[in-house]
């Protein structure tokens, strides 16, 4: 314990160094640690992310104000970072926690992060304590409401079990509130994506909590191709 | 501050010790303050509630712990409420910001050295981690407390407008990659005066998996270094009025335990601590005299002057507690253990100076009660011995709109007092010509309980409710000797930037017992006006609009 301690930390300390001047002029004059891999992404995440994001380095965020991250797509938590990182998602809670504590994160340290939470065992989806609301979920989620303000489905991106894929991110097993937290900034503009913004624009706040409580029951095992 | 009041009444009374858990320090101005006291002994004005009056007027001089501060959101480049419900209580990430040392940064370093393995040997930022805390107030006393000063009561106005109340300079952050420090100078508008205020320095590390944190803290008032918010420096409600509960009028103050007196320019400690799984808390330190402006080593007729008294020795501290997150819920509950000896700032003269002082007189052809000079400021050997125990709780709703916190503690506090200032076993002489204490032991039990919503850390408001009970000692605490207070406060906020933060409170006071009364001091004090022990308590009514501000 003691020799790990000593070790990672002082790691820690170059490695945060190095964080907060990524993405800055001045970046390249200071070395990352030699091995900036799964370890030093292990101490970027227990020395900074774990405080919100899993107290142990798990992913899995106490709070539902915090996403959990744990099996979370790697591209997605890449482009998410860099998103953040340049300021460019806006919602509130990304400027009040993420713009300022991503600023300086390379490329590569991004890079390992993502690596790390998606490797990371991801949480599964539980039974509904309301089925009758995770019909109704289903229904959106599978076929979107149909109409002049329609709401596109879900499943067409996301996936059968909300596993996503690629920049389309992992729903299941997600805290629910925070779901319903994007759904709501994505409907009112907060969260900016043009697939997104569009696809929820006319969304009520039943039907968020519908699908929500539809999603917190799906597996999020890989679906088929 | 609070114990010089306690100075003037012959000892460190419970009053004296009572500063509220909100406040501090202000080593310069208990300094001045002490030393007044010490004069009034000298000239030996006489009656135990004037010298009560003059030296408890440094009640009023206490300036609140300052609260969050843009220097730990410029280093982490997270919002205040990241670490904030409403600054200063804490989230639970704020908690383990503090307990990892406040070293969390992004900012980069200007000037980084490292040695052959890679070891961080210096590291500092572009910008130090500056922030100016400002607290103003204006506030409205349901009647004009007596003008304690003149033999009559003359006018007093009802209304206090301090601009500022407290203003500070504070430097906190990161100081390299495992120690962070809070610096903090403040000038306290009461007194007029810059002083050192709160000092918190601290080194912190961990396991490489995060299931142990650990670290020492040197700092020099009790409790400031705790994380939790149900007892301590920075209990809620905490912001910084002249009511009776949290500031004092001049010349009162409500009573309290000893555990919330020992702040800047009374003590430093140092403790050490470990957070083990994000839920278990222990903390032992242990606390010494440490009064500026005095010699080196602390000699203790200085700090006795400055303060009321002194620690003897080492006060040891404990603390432990348990937290528990779930969802938007963070819970806490914790207990704690003060033992404290401490010496009495008292005038006291020996019964031979007394008998030198009186064959003195005849020689002078003077014979009769001279007016004995006390030659100095504690019985020798006379020691109070404190025993504080806690629990305090702390439950937190941190959700994407409301914010619902539930917290309190409940002090039990034992007081024995040296048998020397007894009036049963009394020994030497005082100003008063008597004894301090009437009982060998007093005991003091408070209970403060707080619950508070804030809706979008925009509005919100709060209501507390505190309670002091304790055993009657009339020669301590005046009339019939009861140290009881009740009061509660209500407070409404508005908080239309997270930096900013204006207020309205009314303190509701339904007991003020004896001495911690103004009005009751005035009635004791004066012959045809005999004193009660709870006459009008309402009188002390206030009410306070704030301002908050930091960046």
């Amino acid at each position: 314990m003691k020799s790990i301690t000593t070790g990672s930390l002082a790691v820690a300390a170059v490695a945060i160094a190095c964080t907060v001047v990524g993405g800055s002029a001045r970046t390249a004059e200071i070395s990352l640690p030699p091995d900036p891999g799964a370890r030093d992404a292990h101490t970027l995440v227990s020395f900074a992310c774990a405080k919100c994001h899993g107290a142990s380095a798990n992913g899995i965020s106490i709070s539902p104000i915090f996403p959990i991250l744990a099996g979370q797509n790697s591209i997605y938590i890449e482009e998410q970072l860099k998103l953040l990182r340049q300021h460019y998602r806006a919602d509130p809670h990304a400027r009040a926690f993420m713009w300022g504590i991503s600023h300086a994160l390379t490329d590569e340290q991004i890079q390992g992060l993502a690596t790390y939470f998606s490797a990371l065992p991801a949480v599964s989806g539980r039974p509904s304590s309301n089925p009758a609301l995770a019909a109704k979920g289903k229904e959106i989620y599978e076929n979107g409401r149909p109409g002049p303000n329609k709401v596109i489905r879900c499943i067409e991106c996301h996936g059968e079990t909300s596993a996503g894929t690629n920049t389309v991110p992992r729903l299941a097993g997600q805290h629910p509130d925070y779901l319903a937290l994007q759904l709501h900034y994505y409907r009112d503009g907060l969260r900016e994506n043009k697939l997104m913004n569009r696809n929820v624009k006319y969304i009520t706040d039943d039907e968020i909590a519908a699908v929500v409580e539809y999603i917190s029951t799906l597996s999020g095992a890989s679906s088929p191709e | 501050m609070a114990i010089s009041g306690a100075v003037s009444a012959g000892g460190l009374t419970r009053n004296g010790a009572a500063m509220h858990e909100n406040n501090t320090f202000d080593p310069g101005i208990a300094f001045n303050f002490g030393l007044r006291g010490g004069v009034v002994r000298l000239l030996n004005l006489g009656a135990v509630a004037t010298l009560w009056i003059l030296g408890a007027s440094a009640l009023m001089l206490v300036a609140k712990p300052a609260r969050a501060v843009p220097p730990f959101a410029r280093q982490t480049g997270l919002a205040c409420e990241a670490c904030h419900t409403l600054p200063p209580e804490l989230t639970p990430f704020g908690r383990r910001f503090k307990l990892n040392g406040y070293t969390l940064t992004t900012r980069p370093p200007l000037v980084n050295d490292i040695d052959d393995h890679k070891r961080n040997t210096l590291w500092l930022t572009d910008l130090p981690g500056i922030a100016i805390l400002g607290q103003f107030n204006y506030s409205h006393y349901n009647r004009a407390p007596p003008d304690t000063g003149q033999p009559y009561p003359a006018h007093a106005q009802s209304d206090t407008y301090q601009f500022p109340d407290q203003f500070s300079l504070v430097y906190a952050g990161a100081v390299s990659d495992k120690v962070g420090a809070w610096l903090q100078l403040t000038y306290n508008g009461q007194a007029g005066s810059v002083g050192i205020d709160n000092i918190d320095i601290r080194y912190s590390d961990h396991t490489f998996d995060n299931k142990w944190v650990w670290g020492i803290t040197a700092n020099n008032y009790l409790t400031f270094q705790d994380v939790w918010n149900g007892i301590g420096s920075y209990t809620i409600p905490n912001f910084n009025t002249v009511s009776l509960a949290t500031g004092g009028v001049a010349g009162a103050g409500t009573t309290g335990p000893i555990l919330n007196a020992l702040g800047p320019g009374v003590v430093a400690g140092i403790g050490a601590y470990a957070f083990y799984d994000d839920s278990l808390y222990f903390e032992v330190a242990a606390y010494h005299s440490a009064v500026p402006g005095g010699g080196s080593p602390v000699v203790d007729s200085v700090s006795l002057a400055a303060n009321g008294g002194a620690l003897d020795r080492f006060a040891p501290y404990a603390r432990i507690a348990y937290e528990r997150d779930w969802g938007y819920n963070s819970a806490e509950i914790g207990a704690s253990a003060l033992y404290v000896n401490w010496i009495p700032s008292v005038g006291y003269i020996s019964k031979q100076q007394q008998l030198a002082a009186d064959a003195a007189a005849v020689a002078a052809g003077t014979p009769g009660t001279p007016p004995y000079t006390p030659a100095q400021t504690f019985n020798p050997g006379a020691i109070n011995r404190y025993t504080d125990l806690s629990v305090d709780w702390q439950y937190q709703y941190n959700g994407q709109h409301n914010i619902f916190g539930f917290l309190g503690h409940v002090t039990h506090e034992r007081q024995q007092n040296s048998d020397q200032l007894v009036a049963a076993t009394f020994t030497g002489s005082t100003p008063s010509g008597s004894a301090i204490y009437t009982n060998p032991t007093d005991t003091l039990t408070q209970a403060l309980v707080t619950a508070e919503y804030f809706r979008d850390r925009r509005y919100g408001g709060l209501v507390s409710f505190t309670r002091t009970r304790g055993t009657w000692d009339p020669l301590l605490n005046g009339g019939n000797g009861s140290p009881a207070n009740q009061y509660e406060t209500f407070e409404l906020d508005y908080v239309p930037w997270l930096n900013f933060r204006l207020l309205l409170q009314y303190d509701v006071y339904q007991v003020v017992a004896n001495n911690q009364s103004p009005f009751n001091l005035s009635n004791a004090t004066f012959p045809n006006s005999p004193g009660f022990t709870n006459i009008r308590a309402g009188n002390n009514n206030t009410w306070v609009l704030g301002l908050w501000m930091d960046y």
